[in-house]
């Protein structure tokens, strides 16, 4: 994989240049958030998290500084620990931030924590269903706690347990739901008063593939509502199936954050030809490397990694190559880069391998 | 086989290490359990207030009421504070609304004259276990060493209460405590483990409605347990309610003790995250509300260090109000201060529930 890795020092964008678009920093000494007007309902500046145990800190999150537009669906894409959950709690008003600010709609997370409260959904990575009651009875009680109108609820929950497809368990209790009902279930219930900004918390976790294109499905139904959803993930191609906008978190640090199109551009290779052969001979190489559209060629055992700008026009010219020296391939694959990619590019590490590990409060804490 | 078991072994030891507050509750436990229990119950009753009245005519102190007084005020065994405190009252009528409202324990009546056709008549408190019986053989005592040979007359003002029904009003107040330490608070920190809890902080429902939400639905749950003991004491020691007066005192009486206690366990239960602490800290506080409530034995024979523990015990306070309606037939202007007490009980540990109920995660 050497080819990817180029001088991180210059092509590594950071949260400084490529990485925030569009970012205008909310005017300081004004006290409010001015968020709420334009066309972003989360603002986020210089937002940093450390926890403090007996005798070590952990920076959960360090110095982020981002915006998620009205009406998208941002993923927050990055390995366990990188501090993704300790992000949405603090946007969630669950957790304090040790310094910066953060202003959801137009409210700021530590000056008018209620009033953000009542304009979101959340949907955390543990559950909070309660499985002694019923379907009904968890959306029922939530229903209340959000405040929505007692005429309005009885219709709201079956519309609710329709669009997760549980309207015929409506009143079995939720412990002998599988994983995939309960996440639905979570999920509609978080959506119960409309709000304004949805937070999914790594809503696919532990599900079989069925149960995730399911709930895939309905996080898209929700985002035609016209609300925004935050979605944290540690699963590639959910980010790239669902969100309009990726921020990739390592070690508590915004490292990029763009559209598909624009992080999978970061990588200069372009695409990946993969040839698989018996013996090699130098003049193929050789032969291979004099094709200008060609960054890169790397023999791996008995396959040959070529990393080309546009691995489609380039393949029937190495191909002609083989067939000019007679060594016959085995095997031929062609992919553009994925997000994992991308992502190994930029932080030289494989998604799911993990990091640091984020300290998780214990639920509700301990006396302290 | 071997290596299972001690994997297993290892495993549970390390846990039982890792939690040094359990481990030190635990060690604790049997200590006070001596202390306490060995204190409680085993105390000697001492300074019981009696009052002492001279029959009329005459209208002067009788050589054998003068005598009487000092000696039984001053009846003390070997190395102890003296049993008596004998108050002098110059009218019978007095004496006796004092003992009906519980502020003397006994009250003795002398004769003019030391003769075996004269009796001397004695009142007590029947309601209270121990003492009256202490208070008898003291004042027999005490004519026998003056050589007096009148003959005692005893009348208990509340007839004859046995042990089970002293006992078992006490066990209405334990009824509440222990639905409400081991159902209620054990159910709310299984909710907090269960995460039900981080639901509630992302809704903006307030502190104050979730503490209202669960001290209201724990206080009806203590009720029901602590009716159900009521009407199971009635059958089973035979405790007769007067009035319809009193069964609806009674049940106010029951339902004050229940906001009390449920504000109690809900003001630190929310404080706990793991079970096992919680579990160690109500066994420590069960033993000493209970044993210093009086329920079982009277609080006149606890040391004094202790009896300070039943000025700020809501069960101390509810075992007695319920013991002046149930025992005795008293009304509101007996019960009055134990129910001001509950109350002021009660709302200091809602405002302490309300004020360290964590909105945050921290």
């Amino acid at each position: 994989m050497e080819p990817l890795q180029k001088d991180r020092n210059t092509d590594h964008p950071t949260q400084d240049d490529a990485g925030i678009r569009g970012y205008t920093p909310h005017v300081p000494g004004t006290g409010g958030c001015v968020t709420g007007s334009g066309e972003s309902i989360i603002s986020i500046d210089h937002l940093t998290k450390i926890f403090r145990e007996k005798n070590r800190t952990v920076t959960a999150v360090n110095d982020i500084t981002l915006e998620v537009k009205r009406g998208e669906i941002f993923g927050l894409l990055g390995p366990n620990g990188a501090g993704k959950s300790t992000l949405i709690r603090i946007l969630t008003t669950l957790l304090r931030p040790t310094s910066g600010t953060a202003c959801v709609n137009t409210y700021d997370i530590t000056k008018a924590p209620e009033k953000i409260r009542t304009i979101i959904g959340v949907c955390p990575q543990n559950s909070t269903l309660d499985v002694e009651l019923t379907a009904y009875d968890n959306l029922e009680f939530y229903g209340q706690l959000v405040n929505v109108d007692e005429r309005a609820l009885d219709a709201r929950i079956w519309q609710l347990l329709k669009m997760a497809e549980l309207a015929d368990r409506a009143h079995m209790k939720v412990q002998t739901f599988s994983g995939g009902m309960r996440r639905k279930l979570e999920i509609v219930r978080a959506f119960i008063h409309h709000p304004l900004i949805l937070f999914l918390d790594e809503p696919t976790i532990g599900l079989d593939p069925e149960a995730r294109r399911e709930v895939w499905q309905q996080i898209s139904k929700l985002n035609e509502e016209k609300t925004t959803i935050i979605l944290t993930t540690h699963y590639m191609d959910e980010a790239e199936k669902l969100c309009n906008r990726i921020a990739f978190v390592d070690k508590g640090g915004l490292i990029a954050l763009d559209n598909l199109e624009n992080l999978k551009r970061l990588i200069p290779a372009g695409d990946l030809i993969e040839i698989g052969f018996e013996k090699m001979s130098e003049d193929v190489l050789s032969a291979i490397r004099e094709n200008t559209l060609i960054n890169s060629v790397e023999v791996k055992a008995d396959h040959l990694h070529i990393s080309a700008k546009n691995g489609s026009k380039v393949l029937p010219a190495i191909v002609a190559i083989f067939e000019k020296f007679s060594i016959p391939m085995t095997s031929i694959s062609i992919r553009s880069p994925s997000l994992e990619d991308v992502f190994i590019y930029l932080t030289g590490k494989k998604l799911d391998e993990g990091g640091n590990q984020e300290p998780k409060p214990a639920r509700g804490g301990r006396p302290s | 086989m071997i290596r299972g078991a001690i994997a297993i072994f290892k495993r549970d030891f390390k846990k039982f290490l890792s939690n040094p507050f359990v481990v030190i509750m635990t060690l604790l436990m049997p200590v006070m359990y001596l202390v306490i229990f060995g204190n409680a119950m085993g105390g000697t009753i001492s300074h019981i207030p009696i009052g002492a009245v001279q029959e009329v005519p005459p209208y002067n102190d009788t050589p054998l009421f003068t005598n009487a007084v000092i000696a039984l005020n001053h009846i003390t065994q070997k190395d102890y504070p003296k049993l008596l405190d004998v108050t002098v009252y110059t009218d019978e009528t007095a004496a006796k609304r004092d003992l009906s409202k519980g502020l003397i324990a006994a009250v003795v009546v002398f004769p003019s004259e030391v003769s075996n056709d004269h009796a001397v008549r004695l009142y007590v408190d029947s309601s209270n276990s121990i003492v009256p019986a202490l208070v008898e053989s003291a004042v027999r005592g005490v004519l026998a060493a003056l050589g007096a040979n009148n003959p005692v007359l005893v009348s208990k003002i509340y007839g004859d209460i046995k042990y089970l029904q002293f006992f078992g009003v006490g066990v209405i107040m334990m009824a509440i405590f222990t639905s409400t330490m081991f159902g209620g608070g054990i159910a709310l920190i299984k909710d907090r483990e269960n995460g039900i809890h981080e639901g509630y902080l992302v809704t903006p429902v307030q502190r104050t409605s979730i503490i209202a939400g669960i001290i209201s639905s724990g206080t009806v749950r203590a009720f029901i347990a602590g009716f159900m003991i009521f009407l199971i004491d009635i059958l089973i020691t035979g405790i007769i309610i007067q009035s319809v007066q009193d069964f609806l005192l009674v049940i106010l009486v029951i339902f004050i003790a229940c906001v009390g206690v449920t504000s109690l366990v809900v003001s630190f239960a929310s404080r706990f995250s793991a079970q096992q602490e919680y579990a160690s800290v109500v066994a420590f506080l069960n033993l000493i509300l209970f044993m210093t409530s009086g329920a079982f034995y009277p609080v006149i024979g606890m040391p004094d260090w202790l009896r300070w523990i039943t000025v700020i015990n809501p069960e101390y306070y509810g075992v007695d109000a319920l013991r002046s309606i149930i025992l005795r037939g008293q009304g509101l202007d007996v019960i009055g201060i134990d129910l001001i007490a509950l109350m002021v009980f009660s709302g200091a540990m809602i405002i302490l529930g309300i004020a360290t109920y964590r909105r945050t995660l921290e």
